[in-house]
């Protein structure tokens, strides 16, 4: 039993490890979209690591392993927000990304970023990091139709049109 | 202005996808995975230990080692004496080294002074016997342990040694110091407070007034302390507030908290490493003032 339980754990470790070797960049890139500071977004992702193997033991189903660290990163990411709303930093502090590209067009990147964290957050969990809507869900802590209704207000403010095929995948 | 709602995204999602982490971002990041992983290790080794703890007590295996290489010899004259008739001995009673294993266990004893038969040096006696007893299964025990390890590959140090902090004419604290290395350092400390008047040992309950909420009290003012500290110093850590993993927040000491009663007469608090912060945070400490425990006292 003893043994047993080590093993169990070692594999979780082993698991939660692999997933976030394989997949730091999408954290990274995930947090720079909010925190728009390579510098804080790597320490988002380096302390995201850190308690996600820490606490490996607490992960249920090692077939979630992956949505189980994206809620970590998540979690990591709106909790560096929280400080720099509370440590009141200016805007000025961090200046826009610049536009590299002649092709990006500012006022679309500027819709996505002010949208509220979450539909933000929704929209690039489903169209950057291919995601369904039910893991969408675990990850922010929110129900399905919550989600969805995110969904929707993000892709209107895009002037998207509603893609059926696109929501069929939630 | 892409009219096609797809390729609204494919920008964003070329704009999206741009960054990535420097290679000395990712060795960091390696690295806090390497810690955290140490950390655990040296958790699940110190719950691991407890459970012995126990066992041995129900099995009764008792270890004799015998104290042969004892230094009391040198001046019993010269070792302070507390409040009266308490004298605190140690002796080495365990060393060990080779190419990869070192041990230096050296374990107190508390002595009572051949006084008259009053009351207080009677206690004072069945007290001692009960402390020297828990520190000698507590030692056994580690150094059963460094034996096992041993077999192993891995190097190993054990060093134990005790100090009496705080003394004062109403207590004084033996304090029982075991540190581990192995890889990574584990330090865990074990009080045992006398009063020198009764020449019984104290619990933190025998302190305060009979119903007394006191664990909620010093609790709550340990909190305080963590977060003043956290909120002044980026590098501590406690665990508190942490909503992703509430079953590791800190929620009140036990009736088996350690403690001493420091030479102001405060109560301090201890807590071994990983009990309520991370593992790099070591062995930590609350004064509690006063102030805060002064009306439910006795």
């Amino acid at each position: 039993m003893f043994r047993s339980e080590r093993t169990q754990d070692r594999e979780k470790e082993e698991i939660v490890e692999q997933t976030v070797l394989r997949k730091y960049n999408s954290y990274y890139r995930m947090a720079m979209s909010f925190v728009h500071n390579g510098a804080d977004a790597e320490d988002i992702v380096q302390e995201g690591a850190y308690k996600a193997i820490r606490n490996s033991g607490s992960l249920k189903c090692i077939e979630y392993a992956e949505s189980w660290v994206y809620r970590i990163m998540m979690n990591e990411i709106y909790r560096r927000l929280k400080k720099r709303e509370l440590k009141s930093i200016d805007d000025e502090d961090f200046p826009e990304p610049p536009v590299e590209d002649r092709y990006e067009d500012v006022d679309l990147i500027k819709a996505l970023d002010s949208m509220p964290e979450n539909d933000k957050a929704v929209i690039q969990l489903r169209y950057f990091e291919d995601l369904t809507l039910d893991e969408i869900a675990y990850i922010l802590g929110e129900n399905l139709s919550t989600v969805k209704s995110r969904l929707y207000r993000g892709l209107k403010k895009l002037r998207c049109e509603m893609d059926d095929a696109g929501l069929k995948g939630g | 202005m892409p009219e096609n709602g797809e390729s609204i995204l494919e920008l964003l999602r070329k704009h999206y996808e741009k960054p990535s982490m420097s290679e000395e971002a990712v060795s960091e990041m390696k690295r806090r995975i390497e810690k955290a992983k140490k950390e655990k290790r040296a958790m699940a080794k110190r719950r691991r230990m407890r459970g012995w703890t126990i066992a041995a007590a129900l099995t009764l295996a008792v270890l004799i080692l015998p104290n042969t290489s004892s230094s009391v010899a040198q001046a019993m004259a010269n070792i302070p004496v507390l409040g009266g008739f308490f004298k605190v001995i140690t002796f080495r009673n365990y060393q060990y080294k080779d190419e990869r294993n070192v041990a230096d266990v050296v374990v107190p004893e508390i002595r009572v002074e051949e006084k008259s038969d009053d009351s207080v040096s009677e206690k004072g006696k069945k007290t001692a016997d009960e402390i020297n007893a828990e520190i000698r299964e507590i030692t056994d025990r580690w150094v059963e342990e460094f034996k096992a390890n041993m077999e192993g590959e891995g190097y190993q140090n054990l060093m134990i040694d005790s100090q009496v902090i705080a003394v004062t004419d109403d207590y004084f604290t033996l304090k029982l110091i075991c540190f581990w290395a192995g890889g990574s350092g584990y330090e865990e400390d074990h009080f045992y407070t006398i009063d020198l008047k009764t020449g019984e040992r104290i619990k933190l309950a025998d302190l305060f007034k009979d119903g007394s909420d006191y664990k909620r009290v010093i609790s709550d003012n340990i909190k305080e302390q963590m977060r003043k500290q956290m909120a002044e110093n980026e590098g501590v850590s406690y665990w508190l507030d942490n909503e992703e993993y509430p079953e590791w927040n800190f929620n009140e000491i036990t009736d088996d908290t350690s403690f001493y009663i420091n030479e102001n007469g405060e109560i301090v608090i201890c807590f071994n490493e990983g009990e309520v912060a991370p593992a790099y945070m070591g062995t930590v400490e609350f004064t509690i003032p006063k102030e805060v425990v002064a009306d439910i006292m006795k």
